[in-house]
């Protein structure tokens, strides 16, 4: 079953000139990981809210097509609804922590969908190991880094439980160490969580590993989906679009146009590196 | 993960951060629950209203000092406050020196150039121990609380959602609002300005120049703010879908044991016991103070 | 070319924050005349706080900062101090207090008392090396959007003419067109109008193109301080700081068994050295 259907999605916010997606066509299955990447103001923001159902319910606009998830319309659900089925992690730690404790903060969405003191403790234990923030629970939100924050903004949208988690640029605010922690959790999710997981990032090294598929938001149109060694193939049209593929990503490509190496594209450090360690032994030797 | 993304401060690990300034990491009087807390602060807030007698409150101060340590506050954090006392004993009592208020029966003393009369300085004196006594309090409840301790307390006492949570937002606001403004501060000075050098008109246009940078970010905030309440479920009322009463799982956190329910008590009663003695036999009025006594008797000679 | 002069020296400077945090240990560094420099580390390693006492925001607990002979503990220097060092703070809705550009741009040189001819003319120079046209110079900063803000932002600290100027993550956020963009046009400012840039920043890939030299701070003290080649090319030092170089630096430092230089700071850079040692 599809998680998610764009179909044919256009908008154009209240007061703005022109259309921020225009015609945007996406499919997502059940339970895989997709990256969502392009430049700034392409979209990606406007295409996630769509899919969690701020627009149409929190926006005033214009709207032409649809976005159904698990079947059905995203503008015929009600908000409720909505929060329970599509969680949204925003990229500024400090706007989505409104409590005053972590603690607060976690069980505040549980609270607000109606869960009982049971259920809530139960979710509490599992979306706090999932984001490791187990020594963090009694602090104040002045007294946590905004990595930390963005890890227990992420367990709180977690503990909701809901089918489809979506990530906007969780790591644009943070730093390399606080980046690192969040692509853990994402990992771990990936790893032990049966959810469907869509993340817009534009650190493409550290999500490329991740996904199952990777999509290019790129002038208010989705314009490539495809799984990511398929997706960097065409480096020409992704470095028009201002799209760079991973380090080692490139130096593969490299090595392949000069007909050094025939194999499939690595993604990651490990892949590249043992690449690498058959392509120059044998010229030691 | 050991690795904590911020360097900790080396000093300071035995603290926890607050609004206003810094609370401690472990205290005897954390064994209350926040709810009786919160009754011992309105108890001890308003009692020395109907208190005259200075050496009651200048023992409630004391026994707040006193509080203060075994709570393990640091009693340095407190100096603080030494300039504002100086300065209303200064103003409250200086304003007797120029206006006398004589009516008859006032007892002259000359000071110098001045003359003034006993009454009115000695009601200076009970004034000023009472409104000590009264901030004393709120320093104690707000050196040994943090803002959540006392939306616990709130919604112990069955506030109403709606109320709690306008309060925490605001806290919250309030607190990002300080950290912008200590950069908009930065900000400002490294376009050059030198605020010692300012005066007092410039001084004042420059705190409405602020209200630009902060209302931007306020205004920016204020959408992400409700993008990210609207994707956590957020209803106005806090009440969940076809349930009647929401689930508040962190007062499941703290429960309400003898201990609260006999100092709760115990403050309660001190409170009626107070109100009534002094409203109905007149215990705490100015006529039964030693101190009143002896100065009388001091000036009479 | 670079370094001819030392605009600003730092001696055994201390910095510890009201709350009794220490900031800074005990650093020792000299800023010269049209260098482009990098401070990377993590958050809370001091970097911000150095950029800080630069700029005479923060003044030395111990030790001392002269910037072109004047020393930043001196009282009512701030005047002074930001026409030679100038700040761009990280979010450009932090710094913009005035309800039109030209009132922005004009706010630095009114506060150092230049008269309002001189102004003008500051404004209007200070707007064409930013790239900010004449047709926007009586919008609202708040209205426009990020990319134009950052550089009112930048070109309202120009209108001070500073030497040296701190730019605390200029490209954090922004896609790569964006980062490409305003690099470039830092980039320029060195260039062609002889300013030191210095740059307060996460990305590995920035600081390799555009940094020439390097300073990694941890825990308030300065760790390294060279060419950015250098500095890039000890790992093990590095990773006290937690910042990793780029990927490519690090698949080089990790096939050094296979003589691959630990130094290699751009894709092409690793290209070429594969396609040399594969085409013998």
């Amino acid at each position: 079953m599809l998680a998610v259907s764009v179909k044919n999605l256009s908008w154009k916010y209240e007061h703005a000139t022109e259309f921020a997606l225009k015609g945007a066509n996406l499919d997502i299955e059940e339970g895989s990981f997709v990256a969502i990447v392009g430049p700034n103001e392409a979209g990606k923001t406007t295409l996630v809210s769509a899919i969690q159902g701020l627009i149409p319910h929190s926006f005033n606009g214009v709207i032409r097509g649809y976005v159904e998830v698990f079947g059905e319309k995203v503008a015929e659900k009600s908000s409720l609804e909505l929060a329970q089925e599509v969680g949204l992690v925003f990229s500024d730690p400090e706007a989505q922590f409104t409590a005053m404790t972590v603690q607060e903060e976690l069980v505040f969405g549980m609270e607000n969908i109606g869960l009982t003191v049971e259920e809530i403790d139960e979710r509490l234990h599992w979306a706090v190991e999932m984001a490791d923030i187990a020594d963090l629970l009694d602090k104040s939100p002045f007294d946590i880094s905004g990595g930390q924050k963005q890890r227990v903004n992420i367990a709180a949208i977690l503990a909701m439980r809901p089918p489809i988690l979506i990530l906007d640029e969780p790591t644009s605010m943070l730093d390399p160490l606080g980046k690192d922690f969040i692509f853990d959790v994402l990992t771990t999710l990936r790893e032990q969580v049966a959810m469907t997981l869509i993340v817009v990032e534009h650190n493409i090294e550290q999500i490329a590993p991740l996904a199952d598929q990777i999509a290019l938001v790129y002038d208010g149109q989705v314009v490539k989906v495809a799984e990511p060694r398929e997706f960097f193939a065409d480096s020409g049209f992704l470095s028009e679009r201002h799209v760079e593929p991973p380090e080692v990503t490139a130096l593969a490509h490299w090595l392949r146009e000069q007909r050094y190496y025939n194999g499939p594209l690595p993604l990651k450090m490990d892949e590249a590196l043992s690449i690498s360690r058959d392509l120059l032994k044998r010229e030691v030797k | 993960m050991s690795v904590e993304p911020t360097v900790q401060p080396t000093s300071i690990k035995k603290r926890r951060k607050t609004l206003l300034g810094f609370v401690p990491e472990e205290s005897i009087f954390y064994n209350l629950h926040p709810a009786t807390r919160l009754i011992i602060f309105i108890v001890s807030g308003f009692a020395p209203i109907w208190i005259d007698l200075p050496e009651i409150n200048i023992a409630i101060i004391i026994l707040l000092l006193v509080l203060f340590t075994v709570g393990g506050v640091d009693l340095s954090r407190l100096k603080i406050y030494l300039p504002m006392m100086v300065t209303a004993a200064i103003f409250m009592f200086g304003i007797r020196f120029l206006f006398p208020a004589y009516e008859s029966g006032y007892i002259p003393l000359q000071v110098g150039p001045f003359t003034v009369y006993y009454q009115p300085i000695f009601w200076a004196f009970i004034s000023y121990w009472r409104i000590f006594a009264l901030v004393f309090a709120s320093i104690f409840y707000f050196s040994t609380n943090r803002e959540s301790d006392t939306l616990i307390a709130l919604r112990a006492f069955r506030t109403p959602f709606a109320a709690t949570y306008l309060m925490a937002l605001s806290l919250r606001s309030a607190g990002m609002f300080m950290e912008d403004f200590s950069i908009i501060r930065q900000a400002e000075q490294a376009r050059g300005l030198d605020t010692g050098a300012l005066s007092l008109r410039d001084r004042i246009k420059l705190y409405t120049m602020y209200t630009v940078p902060l209302f931007s970010i306020a205004i920016m905030r204020a959408t992400e703010v409700s993008a990210a309440l609207f994707a956590r479920g957020y209803t106005i009322s806090g009440r969940p879908p076809g349930k009647k009463k929401r689930a508040v799982y962190i007062l499941t956190l703290h429960s309400f044991k003898w201990l609260d329910w006999f100092v709760s008590i115990f403050f309660i009663l001190l409170f009626v016991v107070i109100v009534y003695l002094q409203t109905v036999h007149g215990t705490f009025r100015i006529e039964h103070s030693p101190m009143n006594h002896f100065f009388y008797n001091l000036v009479t000679r | 070319m670079s370094g001819e002069e030392v605009l600003i020296q730092v001696s055994k400077l201390n910095y510890v924050y009201p709350d009794g945090t220490v900031a800074l240990r005990d650093i020792d560094m000299e800023i010269g005349t049209r260098e482009f420099i990098a401070f990377i580390g993590q958050n809370g390693s001091g970097k911000t706080t150095l950029s800080k006492c630069l700029n005479g925001l923060f003044a030395p607990t111990s030790g001392s900062v002269i910037v072109e002979g004047l020393d930043t503990r001196s009282k009512g220097i701030i005047k002074k101090i930001v026409t030679k060092v100038g700040y761009v703070f990280q979010n450009p809705d932090h710094q913009l207090f005035n309800s039109s550009v030209w009132d922005e741009i004009a706010y630095g040189p009114r506060n150092i008392g230049v008269p309002e001819n001189e102004v003008e003319e500051r404004v209007r120079e200070a707007a064409t090396v930013a790239g900010i046209h004449e047709e926007i110079f009586q919008e609202h900063p708040f209205f426009l959007n990020k990319g134009l803000r950052q550089r009112v932002a930048i070109a309202s600290i120009l209108a001070l003419r500073p030497r040296t100027i701190i730019v605390d993550e200029p490209t954090t956020g922004q896609d790569r067109k964006q980062s490409v963009e305003i690099m470039n046009f830092l980039k320029k400012l060195r260039d062609e109008e002889d300013h030191t840039i210095i740059i307060i920043t996460h990305e590995m890939p920035i600081v390799v193109a555009y940094a020439e030299r390097t300073v990694a701070l941890c825990e308030g003290k300065i760790l390294l301080d060279g060419p950015t080649r250098e500095v890039f090319s000890q790992p093990n030092v590095l990773a006290k700081t937690f910042v990793q170089p780029r990927q490519i630096t690090r698949l080089g430092q990790q096939l050094g068994d296979l003589d691959l230089p630990p130094d290699v700071l751009t894709v092409p850079e690793m290209c070429e050295i594969f396609g040399e040692t594969l085409s013998r």
